[in-house]
C-alpha cells in the first residue's frame, strides 16, 4: 500500500517536468553515465542521451537507465551531438523546454530546476549558467581554468555586450524558439561560443544563473585540456571572417 | 631540354585531372579561370624562360625564380585555404548524414517508472 502510494506521489512529481527534455551528449562515459542518468530521472522523466560513437559500453548504460538513445555511427564532437539532440527531443509530443546537460555528472538537477523556473518566471528564451556571477565562491575551479576562462570572456565582445560572465558553461535552459532555430555548425567544442552568436544575432532574450558545477576527479580526467581552447579561438575567427 | 618535356607533360597530366573533376565539383568560376591561366603561363615559362625574368625586373623582383617563389607561396595559401574551407562543408555535409542516420535509428526506452538510485 506504501509502496503504491509512493509511487503516486512520484509519479505526480515527475509530470512536473514532462514538458522538459534533457539533452545528454555522451562520448565514452561508461563508467559514470548509467548514475548520471538514473538521478536526473529521478526529476525529469524525459532524457534523451546522444552517444557519439562512443567505444565503451556508453550505449547499454544509458538503454539501462531508462534513457531516449540516439547513436551517432561515428564520432563528430559534442556541438553535433547537442544538435542532435535537441533535433530529436523537439520532434517528441510535448517537448516545450530544453536543456543541455553534460554526461559527466558535473551539473547538479537542482540547478536545473531553479533555472526552468527562472526561464518560466521572466519568460526569457534561454538562461545559461554562469560559474563567475558577481560574488559567486570560485575557489573550487582550479586556478588555471579560472583564468583562462575569464580571459576568453573578456576576448569576446560579443559575450560582454550580451552580459555573459561564463560562455563555456555546458549548462544551458531554453525554450521551443531556441530549440526551432538551433543550427549548431561548429561539430567540435567551439558550439559554445556559436551558442552565445546566435543568442546575438537571434535577439534571443538570455539571462544568466549562477551554477556549481562539481570538479571530480574523474571529470577532470575527462574534460577537455586548456590547450583545446586554442582550437575553440580558431573555430571562432574562421566563423566570423566567413561570415562577413 | 628533358626538363622543360616533363614540366609540359606535368601541366597537361594537371589539365587532364582537373576536367575529369570538372562536373563534378563546383568549383568557383573564377578558380577556373586562374587556373587557365596558370595553365598557359607555366607553359610559357618553360619554353621563354627569359620571358620570366622579364615580368619579373618589371613588377620589381630581382629573378624569375624568385617571381615564381612569390607566386608559389600565394598560390599554395589559396589552395590550403580553399581545401580547409572545402573540408568545413564536407563536414557538415556528413554531420546532417550521420544526424539524419542516427535519428531514424533512435530507441526509445521501455515503460517502466523511474528507479530510485544512490547516486
Amino acid at each position: 500500500m506504501i509502496l503504491r502510494q509512493d509511487l503516486t506521489v512520484l509519479e505526480d512529481f515527475v509530470a512536473e517536468w514532462s514538458d522538459v527534455w534533457l539533452v545528454v551528449p555522451v562520448y565514452n562515459e561508461a563508467q559514470v553515465i548509467g548514475d548520471v542518468v538514473r538521478h536526473a530521472r529521478q526529476t525529469f522523466p524525459n532524457i534523451v542521451c546522444v552517444d557519439d560513437g562512443s567505444a565503451d559500453a556508453s550505449a547499454e548504460r544509458i538503454h539501462e537507465a531508462g534513457a531516449h538513445l540516439v547513436r551517432h555511427p561515428v564520432n563528430l564532437g559534442q556541438g553535433a551531438a547537442i544538435q542532435t539532440g535537441v533535433s530529436y527531443a523537439k520532434s517528441r509530443p510535448g517537448a516545450k523546454y530544453f536543456v543541455t546537460f553534460d554526461a559527466d555528472g558535473q551539473h547538479q538537477v537542482d540547478d536545473v530546476v531553479r533555472m526552468l523556473k527562472r526561464l518560466q518566471a521572466e519568460e526569457l528564451d534561454i538562461v545559461v549558467g554562469t560559474r563567475f556571477l558577481a560574488g559567486a565562491d570560485t575557489s573550487h575551479i582550479p586556478l588555471l581554468k579560472r583564468l583562462v576562462l575569464k580571459t576568453v570572456v573578456m576576448l569576446s565582445p560579443r559575450t560582454r555586450r550580451l552580459g555573459l560572465t561564463d560562455a563555456h558553461n555546458g549548462l544551458r535552459v531554453f525554450n521551443r524558439t531556441v530549440a526551432d532555430t538551433l543550427n549548431i555548425t561548429i561539430n567540435g567544442m567551439g558550439h559554445a561560443s556559436e551558442f552565445v552568436e546566435l543568442i546575438d544575432h537571434h535577439h534571443w532574450k538570455v539571462a544568466e544563473e549562477s551554477v556549481t558545477i562539481l570538479y571530480t576527479e574523474y571529470s577532470m580526467a575527462k574534460g577537455q585540456s586548456l590547450i583545446n581552447g586554442v582550437n575553440i579561438v580558431f573555430d571562432s575567427v574562421m566563423r566570423t571572417g566567413s561570415r562577413h | 631540354m628533358l626538363i622543360k618535356i616533363l614540366l609540359i607533360l606535368a601541366v597537361v597530366l594537371l589539365i587532364l585531372l582537373f576536367l575529369r573533376h570538372h562536373g563534378k565539383s563546383n568549383t568557383a568560376a573564377g578558380v577556373k579561370i586562374g587556373f587557365a591561366v596558370f595553365m598557359v603561363f607555366g607553359v610559357v615559362a618553360v619554353l621563354l624562360p627569359n620571358a620570366v625574368s622579364e615580368i619579373a625586373n618589371f613588377v620589381g623582383v630581382g629573378r624569375g625564380t624568385d617571381l615564381l617563389l612569390y607566386g608559389l607561396v600565394v598560390a599554395f595559401g589559396f589552395a590550403t585555404i580553399n581545401t580547409f574551407l572545402r573540408f568545413k562543408e564536407l563536414e557538415l555535409r556528413y554531420a546532417k548524414l550521420v544526424r539524419a542516420v542516427a535519428l531514424q535509428n533512435s530507441t526509445v526506452p521501455e515503460e517502466k517508472a523511474p528507479e530510485p538510485s544512490d547516486a
